[in-house]
């Protein structure tokens, strides 16, 4: 008995995707943006806490790399590229919708407004147990943009804070500061988020 | 240290410390519960990466936008790429003669069929009797219509591809019975085979 004869039926490596895709592969086009929609689509929600921005920007990042692809020459990692990339749209947008890249509070010194509170020394109550993914996402969500672009930035995309400093456009120290508050912040806001949600428990 | 000079140096140390600070840490409860709360907040972001997926508006979006501007096209269903043919053993070197040889009878038959077409034009009907007579500047002339965009890719396009040609025959003439140097000149001549049909698929629209 003769076996049948299979077609090769092997996943195509990204750096053939992008070969196909230089020569207008539609088929290439969709299983590299398949392939890295999640982390720019995340990545661009997070920075602006809105679905249907981060849908508009994730597109845009895809076009704008899909443009460009018959320049990419491998020398950097395409997921590298392309996140890049994907900062660089994200960005662009919050400078075009004003809202400030890095907190405007670096530079203000007294104003308060959206930094956590200095309880030093206080007897405050720790977050206690782990962190719910939905309750930081929500957290994430309500920190003022400044923040929020640092600490998505660092603590979820992992970008180290001379990078961050070169993309965001100001100092290590400023980046370094920023996170710290945004993370203060975030506690704030969880504190808050679990004390309602005992409140309501107990009058439940 | 106290907990105003410990809160002060929180945004600078990632990890550790000075002793000093770790016996702060020690001895002061609500210190201590800050910093793990920090860790903790910065340990759980990482879990928020390429966690969401965008919806399909997205790619129906990318795909009717990447069409205008004539950056892709439809895929043929069924239609082999070039990763398909590495079994097909000698018998293979006929896949990319044939399709050059198609393809340089269909830019030769499109010409002749063209209204109008110039003396010039007419005279420089494409030999099909050796697939490497289809000369770059048929394809040129295939999408000599396009946006400057579109000319530049394929200008690209065909120097990758020609460079890659070139490579390849090199490495075959060396070693004649090199299988794999065989499959990269099949795969190059493959690629630019596939660029021509593009050109063809360009200039029709």
């Amino acid at each position: 008995m003769t076996e049948p004869r299979h077609q090769q039926t092997t996943e195509p490596s990204e750096a053939e995707l992008i070969e196909r895709a230089k020569l207008g592969d539609a088929v290439a086009f969709q299983a590299l943006y398949d392939k890295h929609k999640r982390r720019v689509y995340s990545l661009c929600l997070r920075m602006t806490a809105n679905t249907a921005e981060a849908e508009d920007l994730a597109q845009e990042a895809f076009l704008q790399l899909f443009r460009k692809i018959a320049t990419f020459r491998g020398e950097s990692a395409f997921s590298t590229w392309l996140h890049r990339l994907s900062v660089n749209v994200v960005l662009m947008h919050l400078r075009k919708k004003s809202l400030p890249v890095v907190s405007l509070e670096e530079t203000t010194q007294g104003t308060e407004e959206d930094s956590p509170k200095r309880d030093f020394g206080a007897d405050d109550i720790a977050l206690a147990g782990s962190i719910d993914r939905m309750q930081l996402q929500r957290a994430v969500d309500n920190l003022p943009p400044g923040y929020r672009t640092i600490f998505v930035l660092h603590d979820i995309e992992g970008y180290e804070h001379n990078e961050i400093a070169k993309i965001a456009g100001c100092s290590i120290g400023n980046s370094k500061s920023q996170l710290h508050k945004a993370r203060m912040k975030l506690r704030d806001l969880l504190k808050m988020n679990r004390a309602e949600k005992a409140t309501k428990s107990r009058v439940g | 240290m106290n907990c105003v000079e410990l809160h002060q140096s929180l945004a600078e140390v990632e990890d550790g410390g000075s002793v000093e600070r770790l016996a702060h840490l020690r001895a002061c409860p609500a210190c201590s519960a800050l910093v793990r709360d920090l860790n903790q907040i910065a340990a759980a972001a990482s879990r928020l990466q390429a966690a969401d997926e965008p919806s399909p508006r997205v790619w129906n979006s990318i795909e009717v936008a990447l069409r205008q501007e004539g950056l892709i096209r439809l895929q043929r269903a069924g239609r082999p790429l070039i990763t398909t043919f590495s079994r097909w053993g000698a018998a293979r070197w006929l896949v990319p003669a044939a399709a050059m040889l198609l393809l340089a009878l269909g830019i030769s038959v499109r010409r002749e069929l063209r209204p109008n077409p110039s003396a010039q034009q007419a005279s420089v009907a494409v030999p099909v009797a050796n697939p490497s007579d289809l000369n770059d500047d048929d394809l040129r002339q295939e999408i000599a219509n396009n946006t400057p965009e579109i000319k530049t890719l394929y200008e690209e396009n065909l120097r990758q591809v020609n460079d890659s040609i070139r490579d390849a025959q090199g490495v075959v003439d060396e070693t004649p019975n090199d299988e794999d140097a065989r499959r990269s000149l099949m795969d190059a001549y493959q690629q630019k085979a596939m660029l021509f049909e593009l050109a063809m698929d360009h200039s029709a629209e």
